[in-house]
Formats: C-alpha cells, structure tokens, sequence
C-alpha cells in the first residue's frame, strides 16, 4: 500500500501510467458523447411544460454536478500536499482550479439560456444560483492566490487551505435547493418504473451524457496535468530524455 | 425505450419547437468549450517541448563551449 502510494506520487509514473490510459478514457468519452448528443437533441420526446428546452438539461446538469467535484478533489489534493508534501497532488490541484472555473461557468451559462426561456429570467439571486456564483469567484480566487505567490511551495499551501475551506461551499449549492424553496427545482428521482415522473428515455440518456462529461473531465485534467509535470520536472533525467526523443 | 425521432423535418428539428436560441445556443457552447479544452493542452504541450528542446541545445553548445576553453 504504502509503496503504491510513493509511487503514485511520482510525476515520472503517473506521465507514463495516464500515457497509458488515455485511449481507454478518451474512445468511450467520443462514443458516449455521440450517443448521448444523438439521443438527446432527436429522440428525446418534448416535455410537458418546457416543451424542446428539456434538451438543454443534458448539457446542463452533467456539467453542474461534475462542477461540485472540483472542491473535494482540490481539498484532497490540497491535503495529500500539506501532510506528506507530495508534488504530484499540488500539480493536479493546480490545474483542477482553472477547468473547473471553466466548468462552472458553463453551468450557470447554460443554466441562464434555459431559465431565460422557462423562468422567463436570465438570473435570480436564489440559493442555488448564488452560492455556484460563489463557486466560480472562489475559483478564480484559488488562481489568483496561486499566481500572485511566487514561491511555489507557500503557493500550493496557501491553495490548499483555501480548497479546504471552499468545499463549504459545496454543502451549500448540493442542499441549496432543499433550504430554500425557489424557482431551481431540486434533484429529480429517478426511477425505472414507467409511471414515475422521469420514464427511463429521459434519464437513460442524461445517464449516458453525465458519463460522457464526467470522462471528458477526467481526459482534460489529465492532459493539463501531463503538461504541468512536464514544465516542473524539466531538469529530470527522463523528461529530457523524453524531450530529446521528440 | 427508443422512441421515434421526434421531428418530421430537418426545419422542425431546427427550430426546435420556437426554442431554437436556447437550444442550440446551450449545445453550440458546449462543442466550442469541448474542443478548445482538448486542442489547447495538446498545443501546449507541442511548445512546452519545443522550448525545452532549444534549452536542451542551448545547455549542451554552453557545456561544450567551456570545456574546449
């Protein structure tokens, strides 16, 4: 266990290890994204009150809900770096902040152009709309944090309390919709049964998407993080190495 | 559980049911963010080596230069 773990934490293993992978993440990604888009926009059938809108929802809550990780994993990492001080983990911490910035911002973006239509809104300051707004400027807190601190171990401290201290946060958008009662509506159940609310053609294929993003996710942290090891590990004798092979 | 596709025509289907704006609007979004997340860590990574390459070279003509003074 414990020799699994030091290796891990090797820039060295992990580059060749994700090398490795990434085909096995990246083909079913593209598959899933093609399925899932497919079925999404054409055979999904219209619902009831939001009519075509509902299409929206399959970009919509795949990139809300992989938005939530982001916290955790850099409180994660953030602690991996504070307790046994291991570069790898502040590396994916500190590509994780700007792709998640990314993501949530396409949250509240696709969230807005779909409320603007059936909430007849752009925005509401509710709970659930503020506290992923938050979420957003504590990301890009965490990136400026990070770049205004020049000594790259004070950095990686500094991110990695502030994470810790972020996934309050996520607390508050995960129940946001269960505390106060607005115009977000709370988690759909999702049931197989034909009778319930959401029958099996609307959440298999949001199913399928929330896979699909939650691959694509992994497939750009990887590649961020393969370039981050690549730039810090630079005077290591295998990056030259693999540099001068290229 | 596959159901018929719901549009008649390829106008029907662009038009999305009069939600044609946020429709593909949501999905334009989505594909344009897709691909710049995936081109631009590979466009990095082509620099990032490239750089290291000329600092590789440039580190090798310094270490010969001084050992043939």
């Amino acid at each position: 266990m414990w020799l699994w773990f030091s290796k891990l934490g090797s820039p060295k293993w992990f580059y060749e290890l994700s090398g490795r992978w990434l085909p096995w993440l990246v083909i079913p990604m593209a598959l899933l994204l093609i399925v899932g888009i497919v079925w999404a926009l054409l055979f999904v059938p219209p619902d009831y009150q939001q009519g075509n809108t509902i299409r929206i929802m399959y970009i919509h809550v795949p990139f809300a809900s992989i938005s939530l990780a982001f916290f955790p994993l850099m409180a994660v990492a953030g602690t991996i770096t504070l307790v046994w001080r291991m570069k790898l983990a502040d590396m994916v911490a500190k590509q994780a902040a700007p792709l998640g910035a990314w993501f949530t911002a396409l949250a509240l973006a696709s969230g807005s152009i779909w409320g603007s239509d059936i909430w007849g809104t752009w925005w509401i300051w509710d709970g659930r709309l503020t506290s992923m707004l938050l979420q957003f400027f504590l990301l890009i807190g965490v990136i400026s944090l990070r770049s205004a601190l020049e000594d790259t171990d004070a950095a990686a401290k500094a991110c990695a309390v502030l994470s810790i201290v972020g996934c309050i946060n996520v607390f508050v958008i995960k129940f946001s919709v269960d505390w106060w009662n607005t115009l977000h509506q709370p988690a759909g159940d999702f049931s197989l049964s034909d009778e319930a609310a959401n029958p099996p053609e609307v959440w298999v294929p949001l199913v399928i998407m929330i896979v699909a993003i939650y691959l694509f996710f992994a497939v750009s942290l990887i590649l961020s993080t393969r370039n981050e090891i690549l730039q810090r590990e630079r005077r290591a004798q295998w990056v030259q190495e693999l540099v001068e092979g290229h | 559980m596959f159901e018929t596709i719901q549009f008649s025509s390829l106008g029907e289907f662009f038009e999305m049911g009069g939600y044609a704006f946020n429709v593909w609007s949501v999905y334009m979004l989505f594909i344009l963010f897709f691909f710049i997340n995936l081109y631009f860590p590979l466009l990095k990574k082509k620099q990032i080596i490239r750089e290291q390459k000329r600092r590789l070279v440039v580190s090798k003509e310094s270490t010969i230069e001084i050992s043939e003074t």
